[in-house]
């Protein structure tokens, strides 16, 4: 019975080389043609952008808010006849903001869906992910909400309409210490790039102006347990919180420290803008400040806004989103969809009249040259300006 | 001021909810002899039956507890059945076991975020007011106290129906062996399906009371399995007193740890205390 089987293994053996052989020779066929048709469509071919942003999981509020701004964006450039006479269609990936499904992301927009620019992403640490494979690919990158410092030197592909922690944190800690006149700052962040970034700016700021960082520790992004820090918090005797968590965290660090009767002000940043907070907090979330990062959209941008999402909801990633993707329509229209082509021009650009800031230029870091900051104070359960 | 009495308190509220999620865990575990990660999804739908019952629906607040309740447990159940029976009697492997509850918590995550978006949601909005109450200067919530309360009664209900009735007994029988539970008379398959109905039903309280603690999300189900699993190894497993050791332990290590070393350490002392435990001492603190 022997030889029976291994002639029957070596038939089988020849039957999956063939196999493999029909299907090289398939694909080659496929792909060549392929090619062929892409090359022939190419004029009328839409131009793509890539959007990467958290569009499920714990941000997906601020990906769906920030998705409807860039569509506005798409619907403005194309009823204004296009770039160049072609089409503009954004691909819109979700991330979670988590640097694994924005890598997949990155790499599925240049490889398959061959995308002239990338969009994204929400969260620093993401964006950095995915940095250096933009980078190799020669894809230029438009961050609208990564605010870490680490976004300046990520790379020459990468951009950011949305200027710099650095910035906002020290923003934040001069009006702490000079118009709130606080003294002793304890810093709760969460533990990735983002919350150690605006976390040192904080401290070093804080510190010129006169006041002691007195705790500064880290908080897992999954953790719904912010007790044991809040106890510690409770023991030293600060007299603010400086509470660097997301939403779907924030709101939970915030009704411990009441549960816990902990008699602090806290004051966050720009994520706080997010509504579902503030309804998650309820009246635990009265008196919490934060920073945000000056937006002025037109009263046109948010009637659309409104339209599109259903409430007065402009979480200030859209504005920023809605002008980087502006920003790439104007410069591929003049340059085309070549990667270097555009990131040269996107050095030179000097754009105007947008709906996040007056005007936008970058600087040799990619980074926009001018920022505005204000403050946010949670009353009757809605954050509103303080003047 | 001192701030042990509050880091007391903290472990004992974490402590409790860690018992009842590993109870539940225990429960199947020892009678399934498989990790079943389906578990950490039972949480996320007892969560999210009361969230849709009562806060979308608006039924009173008991209604939609109990009937949360039998949910989870009719989605544990049928898991077992549907999933799970089937491939033990192809006697699969632990492994393709546990392969397959990960495919039906992947599953059943995506559904739950499907049809409520995967936004995180509190369930404390249903109590009228929860109260802080203050215990020798450490500061414990109304709902907390509750979770502690139901922890030891479910334990001390589990440990008498394990000792004492035909049922438990018939349990404690197929932990230890199953083929012989079999010859024996014992309907296993039967016990083992309400036994999966059991945990899924402890599993959907702990979720209800992690909702109205802090709050309840689709993801949430595999970082408290883990702690879960985590706790029962701790406290050895299928032994109902290991949970209530184990999740305690647990819970005063990760708080009592971070009072001196920062807080971005917790998850590496829960499970630098699991990789401890398993190579030095596998079966747990009170073994079976």
């Amino acid at each position: 019975m022997e030889p029976d089987t291994q002639n029957g293994g070596g038939m089988a053996k020849l039957g999956i080389w063939l196999v493999v052989l029909l299907l090289i020779i398939g694909g080659i066929v496929v792909y060549g043609k392929r090619g062929e048709d892409t090359k022939k469509a190419s004029v009328k071919e839409p131009i793509k952008i890539g959007f990467i942003g958290p569009l499920t999981g714990d941000l997906a509020n601020i990906g769906a808010n920030t998705k409807a701004a860039v569509e506005i964006g798409v619907d403005d450039i194309n009823s204004a006849g296009g770039i160049g006479g072609r089409t503009l269609e954004v691909v819109y990936e979700d991330s979670q903001c988590t640097p694994a499904k924005s890598t997949s992301a990155a790499n599925k927009l240049i490889s398959v869906d061959k995308v002239a620019a990338i969009l994204g992403d929400t969260c620093s640490s993401a964006t950095l992910a995915i940095a250096p494979i933009v980078e190799q690919a020669k894809v230029p990158l438009i961050s609208y909400a990564s605010t870490a410092a680490k976004v300046s030197d990520a790379g020459d592909f990468i951009f950011r309409t949305v200027p710099s922690d650095v910035l906002q944190s020290s923003f934040a800690a001069k009006y702490a210490v000079e118009k709130l006149a606080k003294k002793k700052v304890a810093i709760i962040f969460v533990n990735n790039d983002w919350g150690l970034g605006l976390s040192k700016g904080f401290s070093e700021a804080f510190k010129a102006g006169g006041g002691e960082a007195v705790f500064s520790e880290g908080i897992d992004a999954t953790s719904k347990d912010a007790r044991s820090l809040l106890s510690k918090i409770k023991a030293i005797k600060a007299d603010i919180l400086y509470l660097l968590v997301m939403p779907g965290q924030a709101e939970i660090v915030i009704k411990q420290a009441q549960e816990l009767s902990l008699k602090i002000s806290i004051f966050g940043a720009d994520p706080l803008e997010d509504m579902t907070v503030w309804n998650n907090a309820g009246k635990a979330g009265e008196g919490v400040m934060f920073t945000t990062i000056g937006t002025s959209p037109s009263d046109d941008f948010k009637a659309k806004m409104k339209a599109k999402v259903g409430s007065d909801e402009i979480i200030y990633s859209g504005p920023f989103a809605y002008d980087g993707l502006k920003i790439l329509g104007k410069v591929i229209g003049e340059v085309g969809t070549d990667g270097t082509a555009i990131k040269d021009a996107l050095y030179k650009v000097s754009y105007e009249g947008g709906v996040s800031s007056p005007k936008i230029e970058f600087d040799q870091n990619g980074d926009p040259k001018e920022a505005g900051y204000a403050i946010k104070i949670v009353k009757n359960g809605k954050p509103v300006v303080v003047k | 001021m001192d701030i042990v009495p509050q880091l007391i308190a903290n472990s004992i509220i974490a402590g409790s909810i860690y018992t009842i999620l590993a109870l539940g865990f225990n429960l199947s575990f020892s009678t399934g002899k498989f990790i079943d990660m389906g578990y950490g999804v039972m949480m996320v739908i007892g969560g999210y039956a009361v969230f849709y019952l009562s806060k979308i629906l608006g039924l009173p607040l008991p209604v939609g507890i109990l009937l949360g309740l039998v949910i989870s447990g009719l989605v544990s159940y049928l898991a077992y059945t549907v999933v799970y029976k089937p491939l033990r009697a192809r006697k699969a492997s632990g492994a393709v076991l546990l392969i397959a509850s990960l495919g039906v918590l992947t599953a059943l995550q995506a559904v739950i975020a499907i049809l409520f978006t995967s936004q995180f949601q509190t369930l404390s909005g249903l109590l009228s007011g929860n109260r802080v109450f203050e215990i020798f200067g450490g500061a414990i919530t109304a709902v907390q106290l509750t979770t502690l309360a139901l922890g030891i009664f479910l334990f001390v209900i589990l440990a008498v129906i394990l000792k004492y009735t035909m049922c438990g007994k018939a349990v404690t029988a197929i932990s230890d062996d199953e083929e012989v539970s079999k010859i024996v008379g014992i309907n296993t398959e039967k016990i083992i399906g309400s036994v999966f109905f059991i945990s899924g039903v402890i599993g959907g309280l702990g979720g209800m009371l992690i909702g109205f603690d802090t709050g309840i999300e689709p993801i949430m189900g595999l970082p408290w399995l883990l702690s879960a699993v985590t706790a029962v190894i701790i406290g050895g497993i299928g032994n109902v007193y290991g949970s209530i050791a184990g999740g305690f332990l647990l819970a005063f290590a990760e708080n009592f740890g971070i009072w001196q070393i920062p807080g971005e350490w917790k998850s590496a002392i829960t499970f630098g205390i699991l990789i401890l435990f398993l190579l030095f001492r596998p079966r747990g603190l009170f073994p079976k």
